[in-house]
């Protein structure tokens, strides 16, 4: 049984599809990358799995059930654009608010464990309004955690936050992922941080799922290339794109080149014509490239 | 508390959700300055009333109180004989006569305050993104049409009571009459609890404007004063002073199938409409 089933799925904002007959399977216990550009569906979707807008077509099943069961929906946890605080409450009152809706027994001391796994303990009783932005996005992660979620849906969690609040989100989802069994369906443009922790992909483009991946299949599929500098770079990239079949330059100011051949032909390719090599390191392209590389595939057809 | 994991999904009936829910409502609104601020208007209007209208108004013109129970009682229907009046083409001298104090500043204002305050206390549940909370979790929109409605009666209660309570002491203060003639206690007992049964009929209608509303207050509360205006009329009508069992019962019953019907309006268009901005 898979932790989210959603089945031709669509929704229509007036002449506007923003998801189209899309499929997307989330196995229990994985953590999803759910990868996109913006407007391409991602948070419309998330908002129909958690009942927030509805969809004008398909079937969204949580663990098997219809998405809209409360018993089920108890069990899930979600932080879609910003905790829904009360500004004039402090955040161990606004916690008190979402236990007691969600029926969790003893909720003084749910909401102290929680606190304390994003390490907010000592803001219990700060008012929400005086919280800073990552603060904010902290609590609402504590929010999503409150009552043992089965399933985390998070929408943009690790914007706002600083690099340890980032770490702390990793260890958290890894930890309850691994301990609890909870499933995660995280959508993020942090792409390096989504590659440390995500177990599986799906990558959404004009409201159509495109690819689903587990990591291991992206890792496959991240070619592996060769990235070089010398001294004459122009004359270098001319050679090169005469003789391999994809060559492109980077950020970085290196060359690289895509073709499945040996460092040493390259070296020895440009020694022949009067370049020497002064720098050559062998990679594997990230999520980020993968992705760009995905989306301008799409484009190109 | 043994935390429950993997797949189990113990169950959540409607009545312990209902219960979560308006245990929640009931500390909100008791925790929100609004709640205490619509109770001390409430208190505090008979009393400006029945003070200020004995200081300036004289018994000839028929401007003034000359007994308590007249500011509960609202049967002066002033605003009903005034459209009668303009209606029938009868006398306009006399409609206009009888728009008087007693049939314009009543326990029926309440019934506005009841909704300014159900209308900005859900329009924070959607601008704070509670309502997102909720319905992201167990709660069905069902869940919280019935404790929002819920909530609403027992804040137009504690309003009506407390409007009640001003109207005794500022009749006390202004030296008015405290005879309840043919109706005694009984029949003003009945009076109020009639009233109370009645706001089901109001908040409901208010829910729905709410709702359809969501975080704009302004909105929700321009309709709501226009629905409830249609409405306003029957009140008098339906809890006078002498008001018996038959008028309880009629404002129990019509309040609960007012409360469904208009409850499930109020469903349908939290089903039907995005919750989020």
């Amino acid at each position: 049984m898979n932790a989210i089933e959603i089945r031709n799925l669509s929704k229509r904002f007036g002449d506007k599809r923003a998801v189209r007959g899309l499929n997307l399977t989330v196995p229990q216990g994985a953590i999803y990358g759910f990868i996109g550009e913006n407007g391409s569906g991602k948070s419309t979707t998330e908002k129909m799995i958690c009942g927030l807008i509805h969809e004008n077509s398909g079937s969204i099943r949580l663990f098997g059930r219809d998405h809209t069961d409360p018993d089920v929906r108890a069990r899930v946890g979600v932080l879609i654009e910003s905790p829904g605080c009360f500004p004039n409450l402090s955040v161990w009152n606004n916690m008190m608010i979402q236990a007691t809706n969600l029926g969790v027994k003893n909720p003084e001391k749910e909401i102290a464990r929680v606190l304390k796994t994003v390490r907010m303990e000592g803001a219990a009783s700060n008012k929400f309004r005086n919280c800073s932005l990552g603060m904010k996005q902290r609590i609402g992660i504590a929010f999503a955690l409150l009552g043992n979620p089965a399933l985390l849906i998070l929408d943009e969690p690790i914007n706002g936050l600083d690099a340890d609040g980032m770490r702390i989100m990793r260890e958290v989802l890894t930890d309850i992922t691994q301990n609890d069994g909870c499933t995660v369906l995280i959508s993020s443009h942090i792409l390096g941080e989504l590659e440390k922790i995500a177990t599986h992909y799906g990558f959404i483009r004009k409201g159509q799922m495109i690819r689903e991946m587990t990591a291991q299949e992206l890792e496959k599929s991240c070619r592996t290339y060769i990235a070089l500098k010398t001294g004459d770079m122009a004359r270098t990239e001319r050679l090169l794109s005469r003789r391999f079949t994809r060559v492109e330059a980077d950020e970085g100011g290196s060359l690289r080149v895509y073709d499945l051949v040996p460092p040493q032909e390259i070296v020895r390719f440009l020694y022949e014509n009067g370049i020497l090599t002064r720098d050559l390191r062998s990679a594997k392209i990230g999520l980020e490239e993968y992705y760009i590389d995905l989306m301008r595939e799409k484009e190109d057809r | 508390m043994a935390r429950t994991k993997g797949n189990q999904f113990p169950s959540h009936s409607f009545s312990r959700r209902l219960n979560s829910m308006l245990r929640v409502d009931a500390r909100r609104m008791f925790a929100t300055p609004l709640f205490w601020v619509c109770l001390g208007v409430s208190f505090a209007i008979p009393i400006l009333v029945l003070v200020m209208t004995g200081m300036v108004g004289g018994a000839a013109d028929g401007l003034m109180f000359t007994n308590t129970w007249q500011i509960i009682e609202s049967s002066g229907g002033g605003m009903m004989a005034a459209m009668g009046g303009a209606l029938s083409g009868g006398d306009a001298a006399a409609a206009e006569a009888e728009m008087d104090m007693t049939g314009m500043m009543n326990i029926n204002l309440m019934y506005f305050l009841i909704g300014v305050f159900l209308c900005l206390f859900t329009a924070e549940d959607f601008r704070s993104g509670y309502a997102k909370n909720l319905f992201t979790v167990r709660a069905r929109k069902t869940d919280y049409v019935a404790s929002k409605t819920i909530i609403g009666v027992i804040a137009g209660a504690l309003f009506l009571l407390a409007f009640f309570l001003g109207g005794v002491f500022g009749g006390s203060v202004a030296g008015l009459s405290f005879d309840l003639g043919d109706a005694g206690i009984r029949g003003l007992v009945m009076c109020m609890l009639a009233k109370i049964f009645l706001s089901a009929v109001f908040v409901s209608i208010f829910l729905l404007m709410s709702v359809f509303a969501k975080g704009r207050s302004w909105m929700s509360i321009c309709l709501s004063l226009f629905g409830g205006m249609l409405l306003f009329m029957m009140i008098p009508m339906l809890t006078p002073l002498n008001s018996g069992v038959g008028n309880v019962g009629m404002c129990l019953v019509g309040g609960a199938i007012f409360a469904a019907a208009i409850g499930a309006v109020s469903n349908a268009v939290l089903k039907k409409t995005s919750l989020v901005g």
